[in-house]
């Protein structure tokens, strides 16, 4: 080992931002060591080790950022190596926060990485509010919801500290996208859930009886096939024995409709709805989202305002963007969603019609008013006591633009709807 | 269809993108890295996970503290050591199936002294090379036809730009390929169509005729009263739909998601089948219509053949691509039309391939045919087959010849366009040529303090001067852009090198893969406002 490294030297790109000003620095940017010494200390987050992650614990590490923590729930598998740069093929099966941590403080000497292998969901407000920065590399909309409620409702307006931003990015195939979320002052996740697309689902009907996809006899076998033959047993999309199961069944229905396409790969992609995904744009978009953890913890630069798509496929092409905030956002909006029912129609078509709606997505609904429960979905006793409501007509539980609180099991949300009779 | 081998499964994600062939093309290149600065590893690490064939580092630097915050392929244990040895060694890790070598060698030197060692690489990364020397690499590669890439990253800033002579892809991976003939149906299409008597059917039936069907009995219809011409204005279109929907039945409980796709798609009746004027361009272009030798690449004898195909038994178009939309229909009646159009394509492609036999005889290269695989490809994307022809390097370098109107045009409609830190590049090398060092980087040498005031007004004037050769407004970059440009001094941020390590990577496996569109032929990334441009200059 070199006997000691000269910092100036060292981070010598870094320094020569924070220690000068220029016309496209943030507001409030003060050059000098002060500046120096906050990056080489605060404490940042980054959730998710895998694609997104390895890069970003990289990216900060070089950027000067010394404390970093990653929390993440998986373990190293084959197909993570052609990306996830940090895992080798003696690490498949140990836990990729672990592994990942390690790698990277070896090789920047100075910066410290402290992994949690977990889910998200273990830690409580006082873990998550010891971060100045979060950064998320993750790959499901779930965990993406989850975090984002979780920091928003962290924020409390008397007290700045408790305003955590979040960079959040995500990739598939040559596309990708980075953005910014400052609680209460930008859009946040939830605000563009509708944004988002649903990964795809085949009508039941077809599955069952008029298949015309190698991928709708791959659901027939994984959906219907599995669970009537193996009934205590789950489907494991990453156990070999199980896909060529899988394969087998839904060969067989292919040849007897006539159907060809179904493979090894088809049928693994479709059971674990895989993502394509390859270095170059996990690189893009940890880059994007690192560059503005460097500006938001400095100041050195102005941030993105606040959302960039990135498209590879046909030539580079980005669109950067305000994404706005939404006043009546499930999480961050201070205003009621509207919703418009005839007051004949039951509990129950008013939890349909909430769960249809693309901009809330909600998964097990509870809804209560100010003077009490009208369905919860837990405890049992509770749901029982409940559910004789699902079937009455609105008018007989609520006033015409009465209030209800909606919350979900799944997720830390709890909104606000008014219920306005159509008729 | 048995269980993947370890190297599918480990390149699984990509293959996906880019199937087993264009992972073979990845597998066959050689790339060549000149230096190994923290860009330089960026870029090649995304190339040599996904399993290029083989990689070169050349470089001449002692690896040193500064590395140390820049570039992730050195430790403080490589410090003092060759740069070259040490990132590829570090490189060479990530993926034991991509072999490397490293030269300890100046970069600049080569380029001066051995010309023809470029002659080996299929593509060429040029990072941290300027001025002349890269202006000299730019015509060595123009000139021994191997594709090169040239990085920048200064500050929040990056730039890359792709010279080849010529790029042909046949994968261009548009969203969908959708031929379905509508206007010109083929005979066992059009018996297939009339085969089916909708108002005789029972009603499960009837509400999963196929949309295909139901568009080609309308438009059957409709050709009958009107000579045979497609429905051509608004009215008619109206009308036409009008006509599709006289054929729904309006049963209680049932469902006619069939007749909604057909409203939805009926555009597609009415477009007339004919070949995009870029690719007719391609078909009438010189290296498809003339002079078949040896050498003339497969893409060329396939087009050759595409175009002998359009005038003969394409009676005027173009292969038929074979693929149907998935739609609402009986399993029956999809797989029966999935199985027609399929033919059609195959009975194209064989015709083709046909064609092609004679012509790699023609061509004096009957003992390297061309496989069949390639043949069908072509046939199924002949509708978006491309060729980029990119300009030189020397003709952008060239005032004479540069396209300034480009970068005049960006700066005149918005004065923070990305073409701003295109001419500060340009303008901050020629300093750095008179300077030794970037405008406002301090003096290694000398030690002395750097006067940002100063290096801003020679920088100023570079920039002046630049734009003046090139007929453009000498005030159109702003003091802004000077000021925060000589802010950044040359700086290398780990986060600017991996960014465009993303980019520059991204670009590579496009041009190694032939599959996807790489850009023509510039790209701008601002780091502040997190915007990257393309221009073709
Ligand atoms: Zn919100």
């Amino acid at each position: 080992m070199a006997p000691s490294i000269n910092s100036q030297q060292r981070w010598r790109g870094v320094y020569r931002y924070l220690e000068r000003t220029g016309p496209f620095a943030n507001e409030g940017f003060e050059p000098g060591e002060k500046v120096k010494d906050f990056l080489h200390t605060i404490k940042v987050l980054v959730v998710g080790a895998g694609g997104l992650g390895c890069e970003l614990l990289k990216d900060l590490a070089l950027t000067g950022f010394t404390d970093i923590h990653v929390i993440d729930m998986d373990t190293i598998d084959i197909s993570n190596l052609n990306r996830q740069f940090l895992f080798r093929a003696a690490d498949l099966g140990k836990p990729k926060a672990e592994v990942a941590a390690d790698f990277v403080m070896k090789r920047v000497p100075g910066c410290k990485i402290t992994p949690y292998f977990g889910k998200i969901q273990d830690k409580d407000e006082e873990y998550y509010s010891q971060f100045t920065i979060i950064i998320c590399g993750l790959d499901s909309v779930e965990a993406r919801r989850w975090m984002n409620a979780t920091v928003i409702n962290m924020y409390d307006e008397d007290d700045p500290e408790t305003l955590k931003p979040i960079i959040d990015g995500g990739t598939e195939g040559f596309k990708g996208q980075s953005r910014i979320i400052l609680p209460h002052f930008t859009a946040c996740y939830e605000c563009s859930l509708d944004m988002q697309t649903k990964p795809t689902t085949y009508p039941m009907c077809t599955i069952a009886n008029t298949p015309r996809l190698p991928e709708h006899c791959i659901e027939w076998a994984s959906v219907l096939e599995w669970p009537r033959t193996f009934p205590d047993k789950k489907l494991d999309g990453d156990d070999p024995e199980h896909i060529k199961w899988l394969l087998d069944q839904a060969s067989a229905r292919a040849r007897q409709y006539d159907i060809t396409g179904v493979t090894y790969s088809l049928t693994q992609g479709v059971v674990k709805n895989i993502i394509p995904a390859i270095a170059s744009t996990n690189a893009i978009v940890a880059a994007s989202c690192a560059t503005e953890a460097f500006k938001i913890a400095t100041n050195c630069a102005t941030y993105m305002s606040n959302y960039m798509m990135y498209v590879g496929e046909q030539g580079v092409y980005t669109y950067t963007f305000e994404l706005q905030k939404k006043d009546d956002c499930p999480v961050c909006g201070a205003v009621a969603i509207k919703i418009d029912v005839p007051a004949n129609s039951t509990l129950q078509d008013l939890i349909d019609l909430l769960m249809e709606r693309k901009d809330i997505r909600l998964k097990a609904p509870s809804l209560r008013t100010g003077s009490g429960s009208l369905y919860m979905q837990a405890p049992r006793a509770l749901r029982d006591a409940t559910a004789p409501n699902l079937v009455k007509p609105l008018r007989e539980l609520l006033e015409d633009g009465g209030e209800i609180t909606v919350t979900d099991q799944a997720l830390p949300i709890s909104m606000n709807v008014t219920v306005r009779f159509s008729d | 269809m048995s269980i993947a081998d370890s190297k599918t499964q480990k390149y699984d994600r990509q293959l996906r993108l880019w199937h087993a062939h264009g992972q073979a093309a990845l597998e066959r290149s050689k790339v060549c890295l000149l230096n190994g600065s923290g860009v330089g590893t960026e870029i090649v690490k995304n190339l040599i996970l996904p399993g290029i064939g083989s990689l070169v580092v050349v470089d001449s630097a002692i690896v040193s503290d500064s590395d140390l915050g820049e570039n992730f392929f050195v430790t403080p244990a490589h410090v003092g050591q060759p740069r070259a040895k040490a990132v590829s060694d570090l490189l060479l890790e990530l993926n034991g199936d991509v072999h490397g070598d490293y030269l300890q060698e100046d970069p600049e030197a080569m380029i001066e002294r051995s010309p023809e060692f470029f002659k080996q690489f299929t593509l060429v990364i040029a990072t941290q090379i300027s001025g002349k020397s890269l202006r000299r690499l730019a015509d060595i590669c123009w000139e021994q036809d191997v594709a090169l890439i040239i990085v920048q990253a200064h500050g929040l800033v990056g730039y890359a730009r792709i010279q080849v002579r010529e790029h042909t892809i046949v994968e261009s991976h548009p969203e969908q390929i959708v031929d379905l003939r509508f206007d010109s149906p083929f005979p066992a299409l059009a018996a297939f169509a009339d085969s089916f008597d909708l108002d005789a059917m029972d009603s499960l039936a009837h509400s999963h005729m196929p949309y295909i069907i139901l568009l080609l009995k309308a438009l059957n219809t409709w050709k009958q009263s009107h000579n045979a011409a497609l429905p051509s204005n608004r009215d008619e279109r109206e009308e036409f739909k009008q006509l599709v929907r006289t054929q729904e039945r309006k049963e209680p409980g049932v469902e006619n998601l069939n007749f909604e796709e057909a409203l939805a798609s009926a555009y597609r009746a009415w477009t007339p089948t004919t070949i995009p004027s870029s690719i007719q361009s391609i078909l009438d272009d010189t290296r498809a219509a003339e002079n078949l030798t040896p050498d003339t690449p497969d893409f060329w004898i396939i087009a050759r053949a595409v175009r002998d195909f359009v005038a003969n038994e394409g009676h005027g178009l173009l292969p038929l691509p074979g693929t149907v939309p998935d739609m609402h229909s009986d399993t029956e009646s999809y797989v029966n039309l999935q199985t027609i159009y399929r033919t059609k394509a195959r009975q194209d492609a064989a015709a083709v391939a046909a064609r092609v036999t004679e012509l790699v005889a023609l061509a004096g290269r009957a003992e390297r045919p061309i496989a069949l695989d390639e043949i069908d490809r072509f046939c199924k994307n002949a509708a978006f087959v491309k060729v980029l022809r990119y300009r030189s390097f020397a003709e952008e370098s060239d005032p004479r010849t540069a396209e300034a109107k480009t970068i005049g045009n960006a700066l005149a409609s918005d004065p923070r366009d990305n073409a701003a830190w295109y001419v500060a590049l340009r303008a901050g090398e020629e300093c750095k040529e008179h300077l030794g060092r970037w405008p406002g980087e301090p003096d290694s040498t000398s030690g002395h303090e750097v006067d940002v005031e100063s290096d801003a007004a020679v920088l100023r004037d570079a920039i002046a001067t630049y734009l003046a050769a090139r007929g453009l407004p000498t005030d159109a970059v702003s003091n802004d852009h000077v000021v925060e440009f000589v802010r950044a001094a040359g700086a290398n941020l780990h986060v600017t090198a991996a960014l465009l390590g993303g980019v520059v990577s991204q670009e590579a496996i496009k041009l190694l893969t032939r599959q996807y569109v790489p850009i023509d032929n510039t790209v701008v990334f601002d780091g502040v406002r997190s915007v990257a441009s393309v221009y073709r200059l």
